[in-house]
C-alpha cells in the first residue's frame, strides 16, 4: 500500500451518539445550562475520535471547566455591554425615532464585530485543543485582524447584493488557513478566488430566478408564480451545490509544506442526507407527540383524584412556579430534542461523508513535524459561547 | 461469558500498538506487554529510548471515543504522550484490569473558576440590580412624551398578542360603554397636569386586572369591571393606574426589563429568543412597582378621587373586595397585593375618606354603570 496516501476512516455511529447527546442534554436541562460545557466537550470528543486520517483518531483535548471559565469572563464584560448599551439604544429609538425596531437593529449592528471577533477566537480554541498523532493544531492570534476584515467584505457583499459573495469567502478562509498550523507546519491557503465563481453560478440563477418571477408576478403575471417549482429547488440545490464545491475547491489548494489534500464530498449525496435527515426528525417529532398524548390520556382517565376535579381545579392544584418551571422545561426540551435528533440524522451522516471523502497526499511529510507550544487561551471560546453563536458543537 | 485470569500466575500478553510520544508526528508501531508481577504493568519498547512501564492501576483511557475496536491510553507521568491500541484480546485486558482507566484526571484551577464564578454573579446583579434600574429612573425622565406613546403602543400589541389563544385579544368598545368610560376618565382627570393625553382601553379577557404602559395608555381587563360592585371601585383604580402614568412608573419598569432582559437571556444561552419575549410580557402585565411608587399612585389617587366628589374609600372597598378574591382567583391584580403593606393601604383609603369634597356625586349614573358593565358586548351577539 502507498504509505504517503491516506485515507480517512470515520468510526462514529448513530447509537453511541445518541445515548452521549441524550444524556448531556438532560443533564444541560436539569442543571439549567451549567452542564451544557461538559456537553460540548463530550460531544467533540467523540466527532474528533471518529476521524481517522490513516486510521489515527483526531483528539479533542479542551477542558469543560476552561469553557466555564471562559464564559464566565466574557458574561462579565457582556452584561456591561448589553444591558447598557441595550438600554441606552432603546431610550435613544424611542426617544428620537418613536419605535423599538430601531433599537434592536442598531444594538445588533453594535455586536456585529464583537462576532467576528468571538468566531476567530473560538476557531482558534478548537484548533489549539485539537491533536492528531500526538500533535496540536495551532492558530495564530489575529482575531481584530479578522473581524476588520470580515466587516469590509460583508459591507461590500451587502453593497453588490451577495455577489461578492465568493471573494468574500475566499479570502477570509485565506486569513484564517494562512494563521493556522499543524505542529511546526503552517498551513497555505492556495489557489485564487475566482476559482470559487464557477461553484456559485447555480445559486445566482436559483436566488435570480426567483427574484425575476415575483417581480413579474408582482407586476401581474400571477401564472408565472407556477415557475417557482423550478427556481426554488434550484436555489435549495445551489446552496448545497456552492458549500460542497467551494469545500472542495478549497480543501484541494490547501498545502502544509509538501502535503497536500483532496476532497470529494458530492452534492447529491448532501442532499440527499438532509432530506431523509429531515423527514426521521419529523418522524421522530410525530411519534413522541402521539407517546406524549397516549400518555396524557391514560393519565388522565385514570386518576381517580383528577376525574373527580374540574379543569380548572386541577390548573390550580398545581402550584404557580411548578407550572412555570414545566414550562420553561417544556419549552427546552423541545429544542434539546431537536439537538439531539439533529445530531444523529444530520450532523453524524454529514461528517462521515466529509471525512470519508477525504484524503491526505504526501503524507511522508507528515512524520518530521514537531509539536508546537501549548496556547493557553484561558478565556477560551467564552464570548463566542456567551453570544451564542450557533456552533452546535 | 469468558473468565479472566487475574493476578499472578497469568500469562504475558504481547502485542503491537501505536505510539504517539507528543513531540513528533511519527506514529511508530512498537511492541508492547500486559505483565503480572507485584505491580501490574503495560510495558512499551518505544524506539530510540528507555523502555516505558505503566502501572496498570495509573492507565487512564481518553472518554468518549467512537469507535469499539479501538482504545487511546495515557498515564499523567508522560501527559502528551498516547497509546492507541486496536489489538482486541489486548482491548480486552486493559478494560478488565486496569481499575483506574475511567477515572477523571485531577482537576485544576477550581479556585480561579470559583473566584470568576462569584466576580461574574456579582457584576450581573450590580448591572441588574442598581445600574440598569438608576439609569432606567433617570432615562425615563428624558424620554419625550412621543417616545413613551410609541413604546405604550409597541407593548400594548405584544400584550394582547400574549394573553389571546392565537389572535390578540380584542379591545372592547360598545360606543354607550366607550362613553361612560371617557366620562369617568375626563372626570378623574379634569384637574391633572399630565404630558400627555390618557388612552383607557377595557380589554375582553376575565383576568381581575389593570395596569398602566408608557405614554399614558391604561388597561383595564373586562374581569375587573366584573368584580366590581359599584362605578366608585372602578373609578379608584383607574385614578390608581393615572397616578402610576404621572409618575412615569410604566416606562421606567419598560426600560429596566429592556436593559436587564438581555442579560438574563445571555446567561441562559437564550440570545434575544422567545423566552425573553414571553418573559417580557409576563413582567410587564404583572408589573410589580416600588413600595413607594405604590404608595405614591395610592395618594394620588385619594387626591384625585377627593377632587372628584368620589370617596377615597373606594379603594379601600377594591382593595378588600380583591382580598378576598384573591385565594381563589388567579390573575388579580398582583400590583395591589404584592406588597404586605396591603392592611395599611386600606387603611391610608379609609382614613382619606374624611378629605372627601362636600358633595358627593357617584363615578357614573345608573345607565352609564349599566353601559360600562356591558362595554364588552355587542349588540349583534
Ligand atoms: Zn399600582
Amino acid at each position: 500500500m502507498d504509505t504517503a496516501t491516506l485515507h480517512t476512516d470515520f468510526a462514529g455511529r448513530r447509537g453511541p451518539l445518541f445515548g452521549l447527546a441524550l444524556r448531556t442534554a438532560v443533564l444541560t436541562i436539569l442543571t439549567l445550562g451549567i452542564y451544557r460545557f461538559w456537553m460540548k466537550t463530550r460531544l467533540r470528543r467523540y466527532y474528533w475520535s471518529s476521524i481517522r486520517p490513516g486510521g489515527l483518531p483526531l483528539e479533542y483535548a479542551g477542558m469543560p471547566l476552561e469553557k466555564l471559565l471562559g464564559f464566565l469572563i466574557a458574561v462579565v464584560f457582556l452584561a456591561f455591554y448589553i444591558g447598557i448599551v441595550n438600554l441606552i439604544l432603546m431610550f435613544a429609538s424611542f426617544a428620537i425615532l418613536h419605535g423599538n425596531v430601531t433599537a434592536y437593529a442598531l444594538s445588533f449592528v453594535g455586536v456585529i464585530p464583537v462576532i467576528f471577533y468571538a468566531r476567530y477566537r473560538a476557531r482558534r480554541y478548537v484548533l489549539a485543543r485539537t491533536r492528531w498523532r500526538g500533535i496540536r493544531f495551532g492558530v495564530e492570534p489575529g482575531a481584530w485582524g479578522y473581524a476588520l476584515r470580515a466587516l469590509w467584505h460583508w459591507l461590500l457583499t451587502l453593497l453588490t447584493l451577495g455577489l461578492y459573495w465568493p471573494r468574500k469567502t475566499f479570502w477570509l478562509e485565506k486569513y484564517r488557513t494562512d494563521r493556522t498550523y499543524f505542529g511546526t507546519q503552517p498551513l497555505v491557503q492556495g489557489g485564487r478566488w475566482t476559482m470559487l465563481i464557477r461553484p456559485f453560478l447555480p445559486l445566482v440563477a436559483g436566488v435570480a430566478g426567483t427574484a425575476l418571477l415575483g417581480l413579474a408576478a408582482a407586476g401581474g403575471g400571477l401564472p408565472l408564480l407556477l415557475g417557482l417549482f423550478v427556481t426554488v429547488p434550484l436555489t435549495l440545490y445551489g446552496l448545497a451545490h456552492w458549500n460542497v464545491h467551494a469545500f472542495r475547491r478549497l480543501t484541494n489548494a490547501k498545502t502544509g509544506g509538501p502535503v497536500r489534500f483532496e476532497a470529494r464530498p458530492r452534492v447529491w449525496r448532501v442532499l440527499r442526507i438532509y432530506a431523509v435527515g429531515w423527514m426521521l426528525i419529523a418522524l421522530a417529532y410525530a411519534a413522541l407527540l402521539t407517546l406524549f398524548a397516549v400518555v396524557l390520556g391514560a393519565l388522565t382517565a385514570a386518576s381517580g383524584s383528577f376525574a373527580a376535579m374540574s379543569p380548572n381545579e386541577i390548573i390550580e392544584a398545581i402550584p404557580r412556579w411548578a407550572a412555570v418551571l414545566l414550562g420553561v422545561a417544556a419549552y427546552f426540551s423541545v429544542f434539546l430534542t431537536y439537538g439531539v435528533l439533529a445530531h444523529v440524522f444530520l450532523r453524524l451522516p454529514i461528517w462521515r461523508h466529509y471525512a470519508e471523502t477525504l484524503t491526505i497526499h504526501g503524507a511522508d511529510a507528515i512524520l518530521p513535524i514537531g509539536q508546537r507550544a501549548r496556547d493557553e487561551m484561558e478565556r477560551a471560546e467564552g464570548l463566542a459561547e456567551a453570544l451564542d453563536l450557533g456552533a452546535a458543537i | 461469558m469468558t473468565l479472566i485470569h487475574v493476578g499472578t500466575g497469568a500469562q504475558p500478553h504481547d502485542f503491537r500498538a501505536v505510539w504517539l510520544d507528543g513531540h513528533a508526528a511519527r506514529a511508530p508501531e512498537i511492541a508492547a506487554r500486559i505483565e503480572d508481577g507485584p505491580v501490574p504493568m503495560l510495558r512499551l519498547a518505544v524506539q530510540g529510548a528507555a523502555e516505558k512501564a505503566w502501572p496498570l492501576e495509573e492507565v487512564r483511557r481518553l472518554p468518549d471515543q467512537a469507535g469499539q475496536g479501538q482504545i487511546v491510553l495515557t498515564h499523567p507521568s508522560d501527559p502528551l504522550a498516547r497509546v492507541v491500541v486496536s489489538e482486541p484480546e489486548a482491548c480486552r485486558l486493559i478494560a478488565a484490569r486496569c481499575r483506574n482507566l475511567d477515572r477523571a484526571p485531577p482537576r485544576r484551577g477550581l479556585g480561579r473558576i470559583a473566584l470568576w464564578a462569584v466576580g461574574a454573579v456579582a457584576s450581573v446583579a450590580l448591572i441588574i440590580l442598581v445600574l440598569v434600574p438608576q439609569m432606567a429612573n433617570q432615562l425615563a425622565t428624558y424620554l419625550p412624551p412621543e417616545g413613551e406613546v410609541a413604546l405604550g403602543q409597541s407593548t400594548l400589541g405584544q400584550i394582547r398578542d400574549a394573553i389571546g389563544d392565537g389572535s390578540a385579544v380584542g379591545i372592547c368598545e360598545t360606543p354607550e360603554g366607550r362613553r361612560a368610560l371617557d366620562e369617568m376618565t375626563a372626570r378623574l382627570i379634569a384637574q391633572t397636569d399630565l404630558p400627555y393625553p390618557v388612552q383607557v382601553d377595557v380589554l375582553d379577557n376575565e383576568l381581575v386586572n389593570a395596569f398602566a404602559l408608557p405614554g399614558g395608555q391604561i388597561v383595564l381587563f373586562r374581569g375587573l369591571i366584573d368584580a366590581a360592585e359599584h362605578p366608585d371601585e372602578v373609578a379608584a383604580v383607574l385614578a390608581h393606574e393615572i397616578g402610576h402614568v404621572v409618575n412615569r412608573d410604566p416606562t421606567r419598569t419598560a426600560l429596566r426589563t429592556a436593559g436587564s432582559l438581555g442579560v438574563l437571556g445571555l446567561l441562559f444561552g437564550d440570545f434575544a429568543g422567545g423566552t425573553v419575549v414571553l418573559f417580557l410580557t409576563e413582567r410587564l402585565i404583572q408589573a410589580s412597582y416600588s413600595q413607594e411608587a405604590e404608595s405614591a399612585a395610592d395618594a394620588f389617587a385619594h387626591g384625585t378621587l377627593a377632587r372628584a366628589g368620589i370617596p377615597p374609600g373606594a379603594l379601600a372597598d377594591m382593595f378588600e373586595r380583591l382580598r378576598d378574591r384573591s385565594g381563589e382567583e388567579p390573575g388579580v391584580i398582583r400590583h395591589f397585593l404584592a406588597h404586605p403593606g396591603l392592611g395599611d393601604r386600606i387603611a391610608a383609603a379609609r382614613a382619606a375618606d374624611a378629605d372627601r369634597a362636600e358633595v358627593y356625586r357617584p363615578a357614573l349614573g345608573e345607565a352609564d354603570w349599566q353601559a360600562l358593565q356591558r362595554i364588552c358586548i355587542t349588540p349583534g351577539d
